[in-house]
């Protein structure tokens, strides 16, 4: 995705080398963002089988926790860390009390009960803390902008772009590296094999669905110093993952960063050239992929 | 067995509920609300509904229309369409209302008046702010008592044309209200000041409503360098913007910024000291404004029962109801056709200020609010100082333009 330099700066003379550059932060931001979220819903398909449309609204629980911990104790790092905490431990109930039950049967049923969900928790959060929209400012340290080649550009925007890599590098380190994460990979491929040396699979499911919601909520918490939080911020995003996770191939990691960053660039370019037409870019690359690579750019042969 | 018995009692309740509130004998007076209740923007739906709960208390405390209590009956329109119109079948024909009032979003105004003629009942919109619905596709039974778009943006045309801003951009929402608001604050513009330029629409921005993200607008409308800036963002989308913009210096530029929905109190609820100062911000009602009783009572009433200040939606929920009463008095009955002709042409004072719905389109004579966004430790949000109002007479386009043919 990265304009090649010199292209860069011939058009970079015609529309301003600036704008060009906010523009790629402005993508890399938003696509990082994207990234966690559907990073999340790619490991729980990749591994439990199940496309959870409830994910976006545990992005949205996450952003609300995190708020809320932010009105007890005005500390934005003790919300970051305990929000997400807080909505995986929902997730953990979640996996043992409704998914599990669905596991085996025709995926229609996941799709009703995770559509469900999403309806339960969108009301319930209604219901809770109203209609109403809330902010949160953005932690003392990470406030304001810093001045990059000549671009004034907020620091927390910054902090996020760095966020990205850390957790995705942990994340792949985790399951390329790590003896648990050869385990779930194991079971992935095959459950009952892995059933069969041994492995506590049931487990190990409530585990990973665990690390799918900690990743939406964590997503969810990050972006509430720059978005504000309020009803359906779910729905929102939930069908800009599902787009990521689609073009980069379900299932697949390196495919959820491509997505993601696919995405922010074009959302962040295509408001610069593309007038209009911006608004369909995301879907005509989704009907691009579906008709000329089904399985995603990264997926893999079903 | 425990458990059904829990549901049972439960049902009871519910049904009987609305029993123990009419203490008059006759039969009540059934008026139908429909505003976003869920969904982004659910917080105006709050508002009004508050503010319809409040009129229906002091109504019915002072003996309801005719000695006749009046109960509300509230329904969510999601900001779509076809549930709108769903919703307003569901009140006509069901419920059997005597008058709909509500109507948030332009887009559902515009495609469920055309209804109206079917249904026969008055309908009062009170936020939607599309020309369209008191012009082009106007009828017998749609009234409007808020500022629509062009009212809105006449005054904010005015205020562009004191500035010493010539060249004007705008960002908007993507869908008929951001492109229309531009398009008449072009008009508007240019006939009192016929030197402005407007950028081309390479230059201007119109987000999606589902936006979270307004970054590359922001940086589009940055980098096109315009003296001045139309903003008609609202709800969460002005939010968000107004946090982003702020962090990446918009609101320092060298350039005026007005903004058409600015001063709605849902948004500086939220934003509280988030929201720069110094900033023109348009409403359709602004709770200090004017220090009339009966706009004193209604800030003072609404503070006191819900701990907020009112919002413009508020304030048109509550103020139509009253229009509605004083149309039934007027006519001497609920009678739906009675009701139709009482409201037109009819003056009423509202905490706005004296309002008259012209017979020719239905659209009421009401003023435009603006403001400069300021800080007061009064208040805990933003308020307006200076407060500019501008009367209906400045403002509201000749029936002869509006496109609508009643007579």
């Amino acid at each position: 995705m990265f304009v090649p330099p010199r292209l860069f700066v011939f058009v970079g003379a015609f529309f301003g080398m600036d704008a060009l550059f906010v523009n790629f932060l402005n993508g890399l931001s938003w696509g990082t963002l994207l990234f966690l979220i559907s990073v999340g819903l790619t490991i729980v398909f990749g591994v439990l089988g199940v496309l959870n449309f409830a994910h976006g609204s545990l992005f949205m629980l996450g952003a609300y926790l995190a708020m809320q911990v932010v009105k007890w104790l005005p500390n934005f790092w003790i919300a970051l860390f305990f929000g997400p905490i807080a909505v995986a431990l929902i997730g953990v109930l979640v996996e043992i009390f409704l998914l599990r039950r669905v596991y085996d049967r025709d995926v229609t049923f996941q799709l009703l009960l995770t559509f469900a969900l999403l309806l339960v928790l969108d009301d319930a959060v209604r219901i809770i803390w109203g209609p109403a929209y809330h902010v949160v400012d953005p932690p003392p340290s990470l406030t304001g902008t810093i001045s990059v080649f000549g671009v004034s550009y907020p620091v927390y925007r910054f902090f996020i772009i760095c966020v990205g890599p850390v957790v995705g590098i942990t994340l792949w380190f985790f399951f390329q590296k790590t003896h648990w994460g050869k385990v779930i990979r194991a079971a992935a491929l095959d459950r009952e094999m892995a059933e069969g040396v041994g492995i506590a699979v049931p487990l190990l499911f409530t585990a990973v669905f665990a690390l799918g919601t900690w990743l939406a909520a964590f997503g969810g918490a990050l972006s509430v110093p720059y978005q504000s939080v309020g009803p359906s911020i779910g729905d929102r995003i939930i069908i800009e993952s599902f787009i990521v996770v689609v073009v980069g191939g379900l299932g697949s990691f390196p495919g959820a960063l491509f997505g993601a960053l696919a995405l922010g660039m074009l959302e962040s370019y295509g408001t610069m050239f593309a007038g209009r037409v911006q608004m369909a870019l995301p879907y005509i690359l989704l009907a691009t992929i579906l008709l000329v690579r089904p399985r995603g750019i990264f997926g893999k042969e079903a | 067995m425990k458990r059904v018995l829990v549901c049972i009692s439960i049902l009871l309740l519910l049904f009987a509920a609305p029993s123990f509130g009419a203490s008059s004998n006759s039969k009540p007076i059934k008026v139908g609300f429909v505003y976003i209740m869920s969904g982004p923007f659910a917080t105006y739906g709050q508002f009004a509904k508050q503010g319809a709960e409040l009129a229906v208390a002091e109504i019915n405390a002072k003996g309801g229309i005719l000695g006749r209590p009046v109960k509300a009956l509230f329904e969510d329109s999601r900001g779509k369409p076809d549930v709108a119109a769903r919703a307003f079948r569901k009140l006509v024909y069901q419920e059997k209302v005597d008058c709909l009032i509500g109507l948030d979003s332009s887009g559902v105004a515009k495609s469920v008046v055309p209804l109206m003629k079917e249904m026969k009942t008055p309908l009062i919109i009170t936020h939607a702010a599309t020309p369209d619905v008191t012009g082009k596709v106007c009828n017998k039974y749609t009234f409007r008592i808020s500022v629509n778009l062009a009212q809105n943006v006449k005054a904010a045309a005015l205020l562009a044309a004191q500035t010493k801003a010539k060249k004007w951009t705008t960002i908007g929402p993507d869908y008929a209200f951001g492109h229309q608001s531009w398009e008449y604050f072009q008009k508007y513009l240019k006939e009192v000041k016929p030197d402005v330029e407007f950028l081309p629409e390479a230059q201007t921005a119109f987000a999606p409503i589902k936006t979270t993200d307004f970054s590359p607008y922001i940086t589009k409308i940055m980098q096109a360098k315009p003296e001045g800036v139309l903003i008609s963002l609202w709800g969460g989308n002005l939010i968000d913007f107004v946090r982003q913009a702020s962090e990446m210096g918009f609101f320092k530029g060298n350039w005026e910024v007005l903004m058409t929905l600015g001063a709605a109190t849902e948004v500086l609820y939220a934003l509280k000291d988030k929201m720069p100062e110094g900033l023109w911000v348009g409403t359709r009602y602004w709770f200090l404004a004017n220090n009339s009783p009966i706009n004193v009572a209604f800030r003072d009433a609404y503070f006191k029962r819900y701990g907020q200040y009112p919002s413009y939606n508020a304030h048109g929920a509550y103020s139509a109801l009253y229009a509605y009463k004083a149309a039934v008095e007027k006519a001497g009955s609920a009678d739906k056709e009675a009701v139709v002709k009482a409201l037109e042409g009819l003056t009423i004072e509202i905490p706005v200020g004296k309002i008259t719905i012209r017979a020719e389109d239905h659209q009421a004579l009401t003023p435009a609010t603006w403001g400069k966004t300021a800080s007061d430790p009064k208040y805990p949000i933003r308020i307006l100082k200076p407060v500019k109002i501008f009367p209906a007479e400045q403002v509201t386009p000749p029936v002869e333009k509006t496109g609508c043919h009643l007579k």
